[in-house]
Order: C-alpha cells, then structure tokens, then sequence
C-alpha cells in the first residue's frame, strides 16, 4: 500500500471532501470550504477564520521592528522588505539567500550588497511555491503538484533558466497542498503531502511526510499520519529528523495542541487523523482506536499556534548554551478566541532528546488582539545570525547577538 | 523581473487616475454596464490587489484583463485597489428567473457560501462581493472554477465549484445577481 502511486488516488480526494463529515443527518450534503470543515454545530456561529494574507509587503516604515523583544544581548533589525509573502528561505553556494512565497505565487533572491539587498524576481505565477531547497548550484522548488529546478540559476538571476521537471505526479489538492522542501543527510529530498482536509480520513497517499531522489527516482512515505508538517529539520548529531505538524481545527480553544515529532525510523504513524496530541482521540474519527497505536509527539506546542519553521542551530555567533537548540517559527493562530502564537520559541534538548525547555526566543508581531507579522520560518546566516522571514509583512529580520 | 518597489500607503486619487483606462469597460465609478464584464465598485482592497497580481503573473487570464495588468507596478495595484473599494456599487440590471433564485438561495446554503463571503455575500478582505453583481459574470466565472481553469488564490473555490451542475450554476448566478450590493464593509 505504501507503494501505491501517489497520482492514482488524488481524484479519490474530491470525493472525500464532496462527502464531508459524516453522521449529521441535518446537515446539507455538501462539504463546506477545507478551514470550515469538521466545525461542529455548537459553534456555527463562530466569527473565527482564517487571518487574511495581504496582497502587497509593508513598507519599511510601516514595520515596527523595536516591538520584537528578544532575550538580552540580541538585537533585531529589519534585514530585507518588499518581499511579498516572503517564506521559506535557502542559500545558495554563492551567497544568494533563495525566498519562496505560498500564496503571492513567487520565489525571490535576494543578493547581499553588505549594507543593502537587491530583491528580484526569478519565478512567478507558480502554484503555491512553498518550498525551496539548494544544492549543487541546483535550486528545487516544490509546488502543489510537482517539484522542478533550476540548473545554475545563482549565475543567471536576471535571466533565469527554465524550470526542469523532477517529480511531477503529486497530488493537486490545494488544502494543505503546498509543500516544505528539504535535503536530508541522506541526500534525498524531503517533503509533506498534507491531509487535504481539516479532518477527514485522508486517502493513503496523504498526510505523510514523504522522500524522493533529486533525479526524480526512488519516491517514497517516510512517516504517515501526518496531518500537514510544513516544517523539519535533521539533528547535527543524532541526524534524527524533527517536525512540526498542525494540528485540526475546530475543537476549542485549547484543543488539540500543535506537535513537535522525532521521526526516529521510517514508516511511523503519528496519529492523524484518529488521535491528536498523542493522547486524545477524535470526537469522531478516534472511535474504536486507540493513541496508543501511534507515535507521541515529544512536545506540545501548544494549541492553533501553527508551528512552521523547524531550525537547529548550529552557529558560533550566539552564547554557547544555544548550539543544537531548536528554533521553532510559530505564525500564529486563527482558530482561537485569543490569539496565540506570533513569535519564534526555542526548545533546549536534554542528553537524552527529551525536553528541558521551550521558551520564546522573539516575539511581538502579536500586539494585544493586533497582528502585524507572523514569523514562518527562520534561516541561519554564515555569521551565526539568524534571519526571520515574515509572510505577513513580507519581510526579513536578522537577529544577532551582541557581547 | 525587478525588485518590488517599496509599499506605501494607498492614494486614493492616485488610483482615480490611474483607473482611466478601466473605464471603458468597468465604468467612471467601477459599476460596469457591458454583460460579462463585472462591477468592481465596493470591492473588498485585498480582493481587487489579489486579482490584478493574478492577471500580472499569469494566473488568472483575460484577453482584456491580461494585457491592461501587465505593466502595473504594486504601488498602481494598491492605488486602483482603494479607488475601487471606496465606490458605491449600484445593482446591474438582469432578467432573472425567480425559479432560479429561489433554487439558488437553497444551493447557496448547501454550498456554504456565507463562509467565506459572509452573510448578504458583501464580501470582505481577499474574498469578493456577489450581491448585485453581473449575471453572465457570475455564470462564466463559476463554470471557469468548475472547469479549474480560474485561478483562485487558494483552490477554496475550485474545490467548492466541483460538485455544481451547470444548472447550479445558472441558479446560484441567478440568486446572487438579485442581492443588494451593499458595499463591503
């Protein structure tokens, strides 16, 4: 089963969702849009959705840099603007930090002039180019439905090279469809299919964290029961891959938490979509199972903050304690009375891998009930400091540590 | 491909200027009078900013939309995107079937499609007003989501368009068509 090819069930997807949520009678046939789904009726008048994405990046002057507090030591200055939605980012071989955007449809590079930075363009019009990933002079992008490249683009940045196909036959289910994209130490390329629903039984191909060859060969399920990771990383030592995972909506304010996972060994099951948090079954989808039957989550996040950005740190610039400590970039919640999230935390591992701590490392965006930012992913630059990209501002903060 | 001009706050003026050549077709004030062409008075800034991006980068297209967005900078966008949003929109004139409507007001409770564009269907931030608008519009856009050929932001319409028949179609459109187009708040 886990061979099965992922382009043959994807059409099974919209069935799947013209169903919806089975078991209320009253309720119309058709299934309501993909944030709205599995809402119960109890709260069909709730005002919540989903925090509007911008259609243009703030100005510098309308960005309020001074309000992100950061431990002492550390300073934050704004590093790059006017990158629309900007999200995750990568570097090249040559000194070109690679950004990518969801919904704005553009991967940008952004050159370094030292004080300045230079913005351009490179592709645009793509389908939720989430995910980016650099090796060999090759940058990957990962779409909805396919991963591409671009040979040598870091030597043709004002006339990029065509997009050449690598994997092309992912599912086109745009509810958590776009991808995060990743090298492993193995080489391989790293990536989400997520659960194209809030809460569904998703078909076999989806919620998993999945692997394929960078020549396109060798495609396969890492971890299944993945609701929608868009974030992970490989411990420096142990080379154990870490992962963030969303959780579902809709069951309250403090229910269930957003997860942060070890995939120790492939093949695992975390959960999705009969167990959240790794001890509390579905009201609906958990009947007859039981969490013991799937992996834990080593931490509890905590609930609706939408954990992105999976980072270990691995620089010389910061205070000694910070090396391998884990920076964890939260864009915030919407499915939540009060709003939680907004910040960058930072998880400090024990000799075992456990936890000895999660704390905040930046945070701001959040002023009372006002948003101005949402973090969503961080980038180490070669100095030891640490970039923040906002997709909310479309920009990039650099935090540095000052003795 | 250039960098991004810097964002600023939205002129409103500015964007009265630079709305002369929508005219001919959009109408002075953004209420339309050409059948297939819709009223973007009152429309949500988000909305009208994200559209125009879309014919920009190619993911939605017209062939009269594409060219006229295709040398817009952001700051154009952002300026159009106010003027639009602060006009009246007034109701287009439409022979509707009160069959249709009533069948429509029905399919739009099923389809949920107060969800997003809110009760009325005003609309607000990236998700467009309904109420009021051009009839042979509304059909022809949702007969392009259902054909996945209408680029949407998030795919929240194509999937939503899936399961309607092209009788559906014409009765949400015929619904839709005989709401009051308050403007968005």
């Amino acid at each position: 089963m886990f061979r099965t090819p992922v382009m043959l069930l994807a059409v099974a997807v919209v069935l799947v969702l013209a169903l919806g949520p089975l078991g209320e009678a009253q309720q119309p046939a058709q299934a309501p849009p993909p944030w709205k789904q599995g809402q119960p009726s109890s709260m069909a008048d709730s005002s919540l959705a989903p925090i509007a994405q911008p259609p243009a990046p703030k100005a510098p002057g309308e960005i309020p840099v001074d309000k992100i507090k950061v431990p002492a030591g550390f300073k934050v200055s704004l590093w790059a603007h006017s990158i629309n939605n900007a999200r995750v980012m990568t570097w090249g071989e040559k000194g070109t930090l690679f950004v990518s955007s969801r919904t704005a449809g553009n991967v940008y590079a952004v050159v370094d002039n030292g004080s300045t930075r230079d913005v351009k363009v490179i592709a645009k019009g793509l389908n939720l180019p989430n995910g980016i990933a650099f090796r060999n002079g090759t940058l990957y992008i990962a779409e909805v439905h396919r991963i591409t490249k671009m040979v040598g683009i870091e030597d043709k940045l004002d006339n990029p090279p065509a997009m050449e196909a690598v994997y092309e036959t992912l599912p086109k289910d745009l509810p958590h469809g776009w991808k995060y994209l990743a090298f492993g130490p193995d080489g391989k390329l790293y990536f989400n299919i997520g659960a194209p629903c809030n809460i569904c039984i998703p078909p076999d191909t989806h919620a998993n964290l999945s692997r394929v060859n960078p020549d396109g060969t060798g495609f396969e399920y890492v971890a299944h029961g993945v609701r929608n990771s868009v974030g992970f990383d490989w411990h420096p030592v142990t080379k154990n891959l870490y992962f963030t995972t969303h959780a579902r909506d809709w069951l309250g304010d403090d229910m269930p938490s957003d997860r942060f996972d070890i995939a120790a060994k492939k093949g695992q099951h975390f959960g999705f979509p009969y167990c959240h948090q790794g001890d509390t079954l579905d009201p609906e989808f958990g009947k007859g199972k039981s969490c013991s039957d799937y992996e834990k989550p080593i931490l509890k996040t905590g609930p609706h903050v939408a954990g992105n950005g999976v980072q270990f740190y691995t620089g010389s610039m910061f205070p000694a304690e910070y090396k391998n400590r884990v920076f964890l970039a939260q864009r915030g919640s919407w499915n939540r009375s009060q709003k939680i999230g907004f910040r960058v935390m930072m998880v400090t591992l024990d000799a075992k891998g456990g936890i000895a701590k999660y704390e905040p490392f930046a945070e701001g965006w959040l002023q009372g009930d006002q948003v101005w930012g949402r973090p969503v992913y961080t980038q180490q630059m070669k100095d030891g400091s640490l970039l923040i990209a906002d997709d909310y501002a479309g920009a990039i903060y650099r935090v540095a540590f000052q003795r | 491909m250039t960098a991004a001009a810097p964002a600023r706050a939205a002129d409103l003026e500015a964007g009265r200027r630079k709305s002369e050549p929508c005219k001919a077709c959009h109408g002075a004030d953004g209420n339309a009078s050409i059948p297939g062409t819709p009223s973007i008075a009152g429309q949500p800034v988000f909305f009208t900013h994200w559209q125009l991006i879309k014919y920009r980068d190619g993911r939605r297209k017209d062939p009269q939309m594409s060219p006229m967005a295709a040398n817009l900078s952001d700051t154009d966008m952002a300026d159009l995107a106010a003027f639009y949003a602060s006009q009246r929109p007034t109701p287009r004139p439409a022979t509707t079937e009160p069959a249709k409507v009533a069948a429509g007001r029905e399919l739009a409770q099923q389809h949920h499609c107060v969800s997003c564009h809110r009760p009325g269907l005003v609309g607000h931030e990236q998700i467009p007003r309904l109420a009021g608008q051009d009839l042979t519009y509304l059909i022809k856009l949702l007969r392009g989501f259902k054909a996945q050929t209408a680029g949407d932001l998030d795919g929240t319409m194509t999937t939503a368009a899936q399961p309607l028949s092209e009788s559906d179609i014409e009765s949400l459109a015929h619904y839709m068509a005989t709401l009051p187009p308050a403007p968005a708040p």
